[in-house]
């Protein structure tokens, strides 16, 4: 057998041949110094070579793969739960300040809850007066329309039939001339 | 391979547990490629985050007569591929073969051959092949990633590229050689 080809060397050294050209090789090898030392020397690079430091992934890695593929979505759950927590929390913390402080807790609380009546009864008080004011409006609004019908019937019973006809004609083209302005005015200002 | 299949059926399927596992099995393989590749443990990191996102993402095209491995390594090789032409970093396209002299190296044992790699320790020789693998052409270089530290067959190799196991076997040839001659100062 004639000497090795390079990549004869490395294919043998990967064991990428069948035995009976293996044996061909090793009989071969056991007589040529110059091809021993040649795959001997490549040996050695593809044991380093497949020996390389590993790079390692952070512990957390997974973790914030899968965060990016399925993020969490807040469900009403857990929306409560939070509330919750939060709420008796702050309840504890409250109660801890005045245990620890030796402050008179029942006291703060009468307090508390003759503000929070003095509040209902404002809230009461502008809910009337709101009430009152929207009665009136609508007392105006009856008014004002009462007083708009009985002016048209009495223009009826004093104009003819043909200058009726022609008022209400004129009034619809002045209002569909009024609408196209503004229409236009809308559109000008859209574009600018 | 078949447990891959499994676990993308059971990810179609709805099941996160699934999908963990795979990125599990992986993360450190591509990883590994990556680093490789890109040089750059923080932008490594990212990239393999990337990948699992397009893969999950096209998990609905994956064809069960393809290695899973092979699939989502070609992911990772496009991705890579279509960083560096957005960037327009490296001369050497990964993809398309730029013929130059070494490329071709001798195929003929010399009659004097130094050796370098048999006056260094492991660690040393292992430091200079990490250095020396920056030198390299990408193209090649990714080859004589996926052979030696992914331990990836040829025949698989060639199903990622799309190319002859012999082209493949002939460019993980021309890598070590290339290597070689970089640790001896030739290049």
């Amino acid at each position: 057998m004639t000497c090795l080809r390079i990549d004869q060397i490395y294919l043998y050294l990967e064991k990428e041949f069948s035995p009976s050209e293996n044996k061909k090789i090793e009989e071969h090898l056991a007589s040529c110094l110059k091809c021993k030392n040649a795959l001997e020397e490549r040996r050695i690079l593809l044991q380093a070579s497949e020996s390389l430091t590993l790079w390692e992934t952070p512990p957390d890695f997974i973790r914030q793969v899968m965060a990016q593929i399925f993020p969490e979505k807040v469900t009403a759950k857990s929306w409560f739960i939070t509330m919750a927590v939060g709420f008796s929390s702050i309840i504890l913390m409250f109660l801890a300040f005045f245990l620890l402080s030796g402050q008179n807790l029942a006291h703060l609380l009468i307090n508390l809850s003759f503000s929070l009546l003095d509040l209902v009864r404002n809230i009461s008080i502008l809910f009337v007066k709101l009430f009152k004011l929207a009665t009136l409006l609508v007392k105006i609004i009856v008014q004002f329309s009462r007083f708009l019908i009985e002016g048209f019937a009495r223009l009826t019973t004093i104009l003819s039939p043909e200058i009726q006809i022609l008022l209400i004609t004129l009034t619809l083209i002045l209002s569909a001339s009024l609408l196209y302005g503004m229409r236009r005015k809308f559109m000008t200002g859209e574009k600018a | 391979m078949d447990e891959d299949k499994e676990l993308i059926e059971q990810t179609l399927k709805g099941e996160r547990e699934a999908f963990e596992m795979i990125i599990r099995k992986y993360q450190q393989p591509l990883l590994n490629y990556i680093g490789r590749m890109v040089g750059e443990r923080q932008l490594a990191l990212d990239f393999t985050q990337e990948v699992f996102i397009k893969t999950y993402s096209s998990l609905h095209s994956y064809k069960p007569q393809y290695k899973f491995r092979a699939w989502l390594f070609k992911i990772a090789s496009n991705f890579i591929i279509d960083y560096w032409r957005k960037k327009k970093i490296d001369a050497f396209s990964i993809d398309q073969y730029q013929g130059r002299d070494y490329d071709r190296p001798s195929l003929q044992i010399p009659d004097y051959e130094p050796s370098l790699v048999r006056k260094l320790e492991i660690s040393q020789l292992r430091e200079r092949i990490e250095r020396a693998l920056e030198k390299i052409p990408a193209y090649l270089r990714e080859l004589f990633v996926w052979r030696h530290i992914n331990e990836f067959s040829y025949e698989e190799i060639a199903e990622i590229k799309g190319l002859p196991v012999g082209t493949i076997k002939n460019r993980v040839f021309q890598a070590k050689e290339l290597i070689r001659h970089v640790l001896e100062g030739k290049e």
